[in-house]
């Protein structure tokens, strides 16, 4: 998971953006609207960007409808010092 | 004789762009980042961009070595370098891909 997390956040052109979806999910679950307005990112952005991170096992959706709200996996919490040691050097 | 050579040029220049855009999301995360991992990405395609780029180099420009590889150089020589950089060509493109992301 370790590794996982540090390509899929360090090592890839969208990862800067995925940190700060994980930070936004991290201070409470959100819907995929909520999280490109509160981040000022394009909708379909947003989307892909979930589904890259939902794929690693990083976040999952509480449902499969339109809504769905978006939350941090056990095993991202459990790795949560790795998340923190990459998120403090993003903005 | 210089269809293989050709081949080996073209290989190598693809290789190079390929390495120029995973060189370019790596470095550039890596100025945001300064992880370790990120370090090792960026230090990673820079050598493999000199690898290539030397390639590409003895291949095309070395007035002694770009004649002895058009002239001198045996097929069965060829089919064995061709195979590396091809090989290398497809391991680039679908770490690019994947990282383009």
């Amino acid at each position: 998971m370790e590794g996982v997390l540090w390509y899929v956040l360090t090592g890839t052109r969208g990862g800067a953006n995925r940190v700060r979806l994980i930070r936004a999910l991290d201070e409470r679950p959100r819907n995929a609207n909520q999280l490109a307005e509160a981040l000022d990112l394009d909708y379909k952005t947003v989307r892909h960007h979930l589904d890259v991170l939902m794929d690693n096992s990083i976040i999952e959706s509480s449902g499969d409808d339109y809504g769905a709200v978006y939350l941090l996996t056990e095993q991202a919490r459990q790795h949560w010092d790795t998340v923190e040691k990459i998120m403090e050097q993003v903005e | 004789m210089s269809l293989w050579l050709d081949v080996a040029r073209v290989a190598t220049a693809l290789n190079v762009l390929l390495l120029l855009g995973l060189g370019y999301v790596w470095l550039r995360n890596y100025m945001q980042f300064r992880s370790k991992h990120t370090l090792g990405l960026s230090v990673f395609a820079l050598l493999l961009l000199g690898e290539n780029a030397v390639a590409l180099y003895v291949y095309s420009w070395d007035e002694v070595l770009s004649v002895w590889f058009a002239t001198a150089v045996p097929p069965e020589a060829w089919h064995a370098m061709l195979a590396l950089h091809v090989l290398e060509f497809f391991a680039l493109s679908f770490l690019l891909w994947a990282t383009w992301d």
